[in-house]
């Protein structure tokens, strides 16, 4: 009798165990960075003029926005994952009005902190090689001198019977803007989201607040290039449910 | 299971095995393209899974685009409007096929297609190449052929036979669109001047170097920097429109708002997109006209003139186009103009010279492989 609790007792033992030791193991797994875009505290809709300049007259609408979110970085206790190339274009321009960086293979460790830079760093800025999603022949490259947009904004203006056309293509390597963010609750891979607003209209009102009507458009001049950069340093921020471990739901293309 | 039952299985199990072998067509070995380069700065490009590039693929999609039998009435071939000396166009404002009636549109180059922007035609209206190839090939006013009826002409052909054997293993008709596709793929072009130029191999006179640099620039009177404006639609080094999504479609300011067509609404169903239309490769420009989708230009200085004076206002005109000008406007009044002087002009018509491409229009691998008395569209 003796000999089969032991036994039995083994058993137990050992499946309890491996069970454990499942459920706790310590895999690689997904994590999944969701970019929510809004305009100030409106959702965003693309062709409606809806959105009051910030500085000065007249309502914008929006055509075109898309940028670089580049050299994102997970800080663990023990790894600071990076992936290679990780250069992503982001758009908004679907249902969701939202844009999904999906990381496989993260090794697992508790991360308490995010890395992501607008922009596109002065290595791959000089370079024509293809990787990510730099390409020289995407919408984002100037020409091969001058390097890539790091944001694209395209719309126009009504104010007093008058369309005005909105141009905003924002680069040189002096506007890169790498950010850090503190997770309020560290996460681990698998299921993992973490999910980031992407305010449009910080682009036109943070450090400095842009009157449409006289500043148009900015392409060359690197003083207003800086103007709407210090801007859009402030344009991502960590949503209140940052750290949601529900599945990241599918977004149609 | 007892071990009778477990051999008896097994043995069943590898008879059926072998007898399926022996009674399905055996299996379609085509040699990939190994050959098939292109240049890194033309970027991503992606072949489907489904129809990868294979020797015996593009040499059946050569024999189809110049095979006469693909129309209803066997006298008109894709070559017809597709004429390699002309970069693949007809050279006709509106193309016409076998119905005799112009058709709404000018013929397309089929350079770089392989990275040209995702769909196809001026409207967008398909989204691959083999979409794309069966849709001349059905449209009455085109080649106005019964697929069925190709496909029992060609399975009358033992050559075809063959041929098709040797590809894909059946005469259908996605395997007709498999091939033609697979063919239009390796038209790549890539030795003009600018080309040359790109690889070091030789510079640029004064005046192109300067059409070059206008071709490239957005304008900027802030920055005192003077532009022409074309890359903000034609992507830089493959000079098409840009991949992803629709972004390769543009309303160029051909028309106002109450004559402005449909264009990419046709496709989308959004008013947001009327009167916008693929934005063409300028790789061998000087060979393609007349230009725009109806061959409304018939040369390259009225391009030009078009670009420079000629944009009319409408609802989803491009802003980049509205907002381009080289002269600080210091009249309020709407009307849009690059404000380029002749000189520039001139140079951005020049550089657009150096797009053509000789080894492309003479290339011997995507010319008429029928003997010559049947090739006279050549």
């Amino acid at each position: 009798m003796n000999k089969i609790w032991i036994t039995l007792l083994l058993i137990c033992v050992v499946s309890v165990a491996s069970w454990f030791y499942l459920v706790n193991q310590k895999q690689a797994g997904t994590v999944t960075l969701q970019f929510q875009a809004r305009v100030g505290d409106k959702p965003l809709k693309f062709n409606q003029t809806i959105y009051p300049n910030p500085g000065g007259e007249g309502q914008f609408q929006i055509r075109n926005i898309q940028l670089y979110l580049s050299n994102i970085q997970l800080q663990g206790k023990t790894h600071r994952y990076q992936l290679t190339d990780s250069y992503h274009l982001a758009r908004f321009d679907n249902a969701s009005k939202s844009y999904l960086i999906e990381f496989h293979d993260v090794p697992y460790d508790q991360y308490s902190k995010v890395m992501i830079s607008i922009g596109v760093d002065e290595s791959a800025n000089s370079s024509i090689m293809p990787r990510g999603d730099l390409d020289p022949n995407n919408r984002m490259a100037w020409s091969w001198e001058v390097g890539y947009k790091f944001i694209l904004f395209e719309g126009t203006l009504a104010q007093a019977e008058k369309i005005q056309p909105l141009v905003y293509h924002v680069g040189f390597s002096e506007n890169y803007k790498p950010l850090e963010f503190q997770l309020p609750k560290p996460i681990t891979p698998e299921g993992a989201r973490i999910n980031f607003d992407v305010d449009i209209l910080a682009m036109f009102n943070s450090s400095e607040t842009i009157n449409m009507v006289e500043l148009p458009t900015v392409k060359f001049d690197r003083k207003d290039a800086r103007l709407i950069a210090e801007n859009y340093a402030s344009m991502v921020t960590l949503s209140a449910d940052s750290t949601g471990l529900s599945r990241p739901k599918k977004v149609d293309k | 299971m007892s071990k009778p039952v477990l051999i008896a299985t097994i043995s069943c199990l590898s008879l059926l095995g072998v007898a399926y072998s022996f009674f399905t067509a055996t299996d379609v070995n085509p040699t990939p393209l190994s050959s098939f380069t292109a240049p890194f700065v033309y970027g991503h490009f992606k072949v489907p899974s489904e129809n990868p590039l294979s020797k015996e693929g593009v040499a059946l999609g050569r024999l189809l685009f110049y095979d006469k039998r693909l129309s209803g009435n066997n006298t008109v071939s894709c070559a017809t409007c597709h004429l390699q000396r002309l970069a693949f166009t007809d050279g006709k404002a509106k193309s016409v096929g076998v119905s005799g009636r112009k058709l709404a549109f000018n013929s397309m180059s089929l350079a770089n297609t392989l990275w040209g922007p995702q769909h196809f035609f001026w409207d967008g209206r398909a989204q691959s190449l083999e979409e794309q190839a069966l849709i001349p090939i059905q449209h009455p006013d085109e080649m106005a052929q019964d697929l069925d009826e190709l496909i029992a002409e060609l399975k009358a052909d033992e050559y075809y036979l063959t041929l098709f054997r040797q590809a894909y293993g059946q005469i259908n008709a996605q395997n007709i669109a498999f091939a033609i596709a697979s063919f239009e793929r390796t038209l790549v072009s890539s030795n003009s001047k600018y080309d040359q130029f790109l690889r070091g191999e030789l510079t640029l006179t004064g005046q192109e170097e300067h059409g070059r640099k206008l071709f490239m620039a957005h304008p900027d009177v802030k920055a005192s920097l003077r532009g022409g404006n074309c890359i903000d639609c034609h992507s830089q080094f493959l000079t098409s429109g840009f991949k992803a999504k629709f972004d390769g479609f543009a309303n160029n300011g051909l028309d106002s708002d109450n004559n402005l067509e449909l264009g990419l609404e046709k496709v989308t169903k959004m008013n947001t997109d009327r009167g916008k239309f693929k934005v063409p490769t300028l790789r061998n420009i000087a060979l393609t006209g007349p230009y725009m989708h109806d061959g409304r230009f018939e040369t390259l200085e009225q391009v030009l003139d078009h670009y420079d004076q000629g944009i009319k206002i409408s609802a989803t005109l491009s802003p980049l186009i509205m907002e381009a000008n080289n002269q600080l406007n210091d009249d309020e009044q709407m009307q849009i103009s690059l404000n380029l002087n002749e000189d520039e002009k001139l140079a951005i018509i020049a550089f657009l010279h150096t797009l053509t491409d000789y080894t492309f229009i003479s290339n011997e691998q995507f010319s008429n492989p029928f003997p010559t008395e049947q090739a006279q569209n050549e």
